[in-house]
């Protein structure tokens, strides 16, 4: 914890973030961020659950990659807020849990790749996916609303007033 | 003013101010909904802009219900925080710059939705210059309804009508 304060004061971080528009500035990234990985990543999985048959899946996985630039956006947006105020995620339930679905989402992209992208991307404009790509999606969907749900919770908590019960 | 004051005193605004949950729970379906009517927003118009080309473009309506229940989840739980601090947005000239962006993209979207987006001809390949244009524009007054949305908690004058000095 001291290591990442540590960074953040070194690398000006923590200065940019206790400027005047700092912190919410990277809030906005942040949501920017969100946005693109819905609007990409989320629009593919609800085509993969049904939604918008007549739009071949491997057309609309072209727009995967913005996701992905989103993704790393937040990654590195996410990390100014923890390094800047690390007391106030480490021991925040909210921020744990969001980690864990973003390692169960990380963990699913994986399976999906290896195991379902071949049939996804051969399939017809009007084709259903198969089982297991339907269920990759609702995963990764599930897993990125409640991200979303724990990032607007870690306000709710502030430690060190609500430590988390299983640390 | 007053009329604030009225309706910060209602005993729904007082139970959406005090009660943890039911604020929490209005800013989480807020965030939610807002991510998927900027994210349905972003494919739409990366596809007009010509990423994903082999999308036919027409068929991108298809993902309308999406931003239907989307934009309903959005004025509703907007509706709920602005009754919860009424005073605070409605006098921050920053909440009537998000309503306009909002409006203003919903209208580039309402016309988009009447011209390439229903022609089957567009449907191959990039779409007009003015559609471009349009699609561009919007995606600008999108990341202007989301940058003033977050300064909303951080430049209002009056938190509440009743509390002013």
């Amino acid at each position: 914890m001291e290591a990442l304060l540590d960074f953040s004061q070194r690398t000006g971080i923590y200065d940019f973030m206790n400027s005047a528009w700092g912190w919410p500035a990277v809030e906005t990234l942040h949501f920017l961020g969100l946005s693109l990985l819905i609007g990409t990543v989320g629009l593919f999985d609800l085509r993969m659950l049904g939604l918008a048959k007549g739009i071949p899946m491997s057309a609309l996985h072209r727009l995967v990659p913005w996701g992905i630039a989103g993704y790393a956006l937040n990654v590195m947006t996410g990390f100014m807020f923890v390094s800047s105020a690390p007391d106030q995620y480490l021991f925040n339930p909210a921020f744990q849990t969001k980690l864990a679905l973003m390692a169960i989402a990380g963990i699913n992209v994986l399976v999906f790749y290896r195991f379902q992208f071949d049939p996804v991307k051969r399939a017809g404009a009007g084709a259903s996916a198969p089982r297991g790509a339907k269920v990759a999606a609702a995963v990764s969907l599930g897993c990125w609303i409640g991200v979303i749900v724990c990032g607007r919770l870690i306000t709710y908590y502030r430690p060190p007033y609500y430590w988390c019960f299983w640390c | 003013m007053d009329y604030l004051l009225w309706l910060e005193e209602t005993p729904f605004s007082t139970w959406m101010r005090e009660s943890g949950p039911a604020f929490f729970s209005s800013l989480i379906f807020h965030s939610i909904g807002m991510g998927f009517v900027v994210g349905v927003h972003v494919a739409i118009n990366l596809r007009i802009l010509g990423v994903a080309p082999r999308i036919p473009l027409s068929l991108m309506r298809r993902f309308f219900p999406v931003l239907w229940v989307g934009l309903v989840v959005v004025f509703l739980s907007g509706a709920l925080l602005l009754i919860a601090y009424p005073a605070k947005a409605l006098t921050n000239p920053v909440f009537y710059l998000k309503l306009t962006a909002v409006l203003g993209a919903l209208f580039i979207t309402r016309s988009l939705a009447k011209g390439v987006l229903q022609d089957p001809g567009y449907d191959a390949g990039r779409a007009p210059r003015g559609a471009r244009v349009l699609a561009a524009l919007s995606l600008m007054l999108w990341a202007g309804a989301v940058t003033s949305g977050r300064l909303l908690a951080y430049t209002y004058n009056i938190l509440m009508a009743s509390h002013q000095y």
